[in-house]
């Protein structure tokens, strides 16, 4: 089975909730993780992985280079491209920026100079590997700062991850997708059997969360709510409200608690730091309803 | 001048400093435009408690083909960079919508005029807002389903620019992929909000990296900074010659005040005086000193 846990809206705790219940489930079940926010790639941290076992370069980003030397100025490229990511340096040379160029070859297709602008193939990030002290393996990434489509990398590491659980028949692949709901979140929703959705009840989370759930409700999955520092915002209903009437059951509630922070710092899910916390017991009985209701 | 805000990890607190320092700015006499350039999860309307204003779609090129004219030639397919075009055994051209950027190399391509005709998909909307506070804020918004925020960011911005009066004050996403360098390119200051636990020193790197890759001038906020060890920030800050400009400690009024999307800097609670001490940092730079 194949979970992907989203929220929309980052920071809401996707991360700490998702190395929790990985830590309540890994007795019972043969897991791999996936973390699939390949620009800000955190559960490996909260796992405690410090080194990583593999590494595998991962060369599929393209972009544009324009020669100076055969450029004739004559400014084309710099007008047709659709990212604005042309310009005209110091020197008078126009020039790409790499860090926002798309690799679309539009400019190498106008310019009428052959071989003056190519596409170049980069290095896109890396895709790595480790066995947790918990014995389940992760999978995550890390995207090179500026390159696009880090959806191109969450691909491959839950391919990657595919791999690995067939040949180490395992059952479940549980996936922390990236904050907002673009190429990385659809990348981390496709092909999974359920959603669990994490919200705050703060107007912010609840608008990105339903934006969330519309990419979910794309891929017919369904899905499920853990609403996160549950107790932050007492006079808040509209998340409960909304989750009611789409009809998303509600897993459980977290309360906010100074036990979770401290545990990050310790690089632990707050569930082995602080068992005894209230935060940990609110997460104990929703790995149970998880256990019961989803995997089964 | 343009400035903006970001942070790598999400969560860190940038749109709570980037409402607040907008606000700040303008009480202190700064004429500014707010653009919400967080395109997937824009939330700052929210935290100034207005609603969208003035919607306007996105839309991007899309191409249809014309299969009266197409020649089967397989052109547009090999040109395209996203494969968002597939072909049957014998030529025919099928567009897969969702993986379409619209940057028309197809069109480019293709060797028979009006074989591909202009098509059109709304992406997203932009949104300018006039807020109680005396600038106006600039929002681009995707649409569920689509993949690319690129294109949007890229519209979004433009909007701010075309509307901007005064300083262009910017709130980014979360990460360090080129969505985010398109929303800080050109920035005469970019202000990395961060948090001292080892996840944000992680990711604090990341955004020190792109100030650096941009050369830009790059200021630290440190967010919740009782929690964990912001010497560590101190470190990074200085390894990448940024400089730590405030520091917010974690504070249950600011948690208050952003759960009930006041502003914290209106408030009369002791914090507010954190983000008016760094509006005034700011205006000093925008006045050409340091």
């Amino acid at each position: 089975m194949q979970i992907a846990i989203a929220s929309g809206k980052g920071g809401v705790g996707k991360s700490t909730i998702t190395a929790s219940l990985l830590y309540f489930l890994k007795d019972e079940y043969k897991l791999i993780a996936v973390d699939a926010d390949a620009e800000a790639p955190n559960l490996g941290l909260l796992l405690g992985v410090i080194e990583w076992e593999e590494e595998r370069e991962h060369i599929g980003a393209k972009v544009a280079r324009i020669n100076t030397e055969s450029c004739i100025r004559c400014g084309i490229c710099m007008e047709r491209c659709p990212y604005d990511s042309i310009y005209i340096d110091d020197e008078g040379n126009y020039v790409v920026n790499e860090l926002t160029c798309e690799g679309c070859n539009v400019c190498g297709l106008v310019c009428p100079v052959p071989g003056t602008i190519a596409l170049e193939e980069v290095r896109s990030g890396v895709v790595r590997k480790a066995t947790t002290k918990y014995g389940f393996p992760i999978i995550s990434a890390q995207l090179d700062v500026g390159r696009p489509e880090s959806g191109k990398l969450v691909t491959e590491e839950k391919e990657w991850a595919k791999k690995i659980m067939e040949e180490l028949n395992l059952e479940h692949m549980v996936v922390d997708s990236a904050a907002g709901i673009g190429c990385q979140v659809i990348a981390s929703l496709g092909g999974a059997d359920v959603a669990i959705l994490i919200a705050e009840p703060t107007p912010a989370s609840l608008s990105d969360v339903q934006r969330a759930y519309k990419v979910v409700q794309h891929f017919r999955e369904p899905a499920y709510l853990i609403i996160n520092k549950a107790d932050i915002n007492p006079g808040f209903t509209k998340l409960r409200e909304w989750a009611e009437a789409e009809g998303i059951p509600i897993l459980g509630e977290v309360p906010y608690d100074r036990a979770i922070p401290e545990s990050m710092v310790m690089l632990k899910p707050v569930v082995e730091a602080f068992p005894e916390s209230k935060a940990a017991k609110a997460l104990r009985e929703i790995a149970e309803r998880i256990k019961g209701e989803i995997i089964g | 001048m343009q400035i903006a805000v970001s942070g790598g990890k999400g969560g860190t607190g940038k749109s709570t400093v980037a409402v607040n320092l907008a606000i700040a700015l303008k009480q202190l006499g700064t004429e500014l435009t707010f653009a919400d350039l967080d395109v997937e999860a824009p939330n700052d309307h929210l935290l100034l408690g207005v609603e969208l204003a003035n919607e306007e779609p996105v839309v991007q090129f899309m191409p249809r083909f014309d299969y009266s004219k197409c020649t089967k030639c397989r052109k547009c397919a090999e040109v395209c960079e996203e494969h968002a075009i597939i072909t049957l055994k014998d030529g025919t051209p099928f567009l897969m919508p969702n993986l379409c950027s619209g940057c028309r190399a197809c069109e480019i391509v293709c060797p028979v005029p009006g074989a591909i005709l202009e098509g059109q998909r709304l992406i997203g909307h932009t949104y300018i807002t006039p807020t109680p506070y005396g600038f106006t804020l600039v929002t681009g918004k995707l649409r569920e389903g689509e993949e690319r925020s690129m294109p949007l960011v890229v519209a979004a911005k433009k909007k701010a620019l075309e509307v901007r009066k005064g300083l262009l004050f910017i709130d980014t996403a979360a990460g360090t992929g080129n969505t985010v360098s398109k929303a800080v390119e050109f920035s005469d200051l970019l202000i990395a909000v961060t948090e001292p636990t080892p996840l944000g020193i992680h990711d604090t790197e990341l955004i020190l990296e792109l100030g650096k890759l941009m050369e830009m001038p790059t200021w630290v906020v440190i967010n919740r900074a009782d929690l964990g060890e912001k010497e560590k920030v101190y470190e990074l800050a200085k390894k990448y010659g940024a400089e730590v400009v405030a520091e917010i400690p974690y504070s249950e009024n600011i948690v208050k005040s952003y759960v009930e999307g006041k502003p914290i800097v209106l408030t009369n609670y002791p914090e507010a005086e954190i983000f008016e001490g760094l509006a005034e940092r700011v205006l000093k730079f925008i006045g050409g000193g340091e």
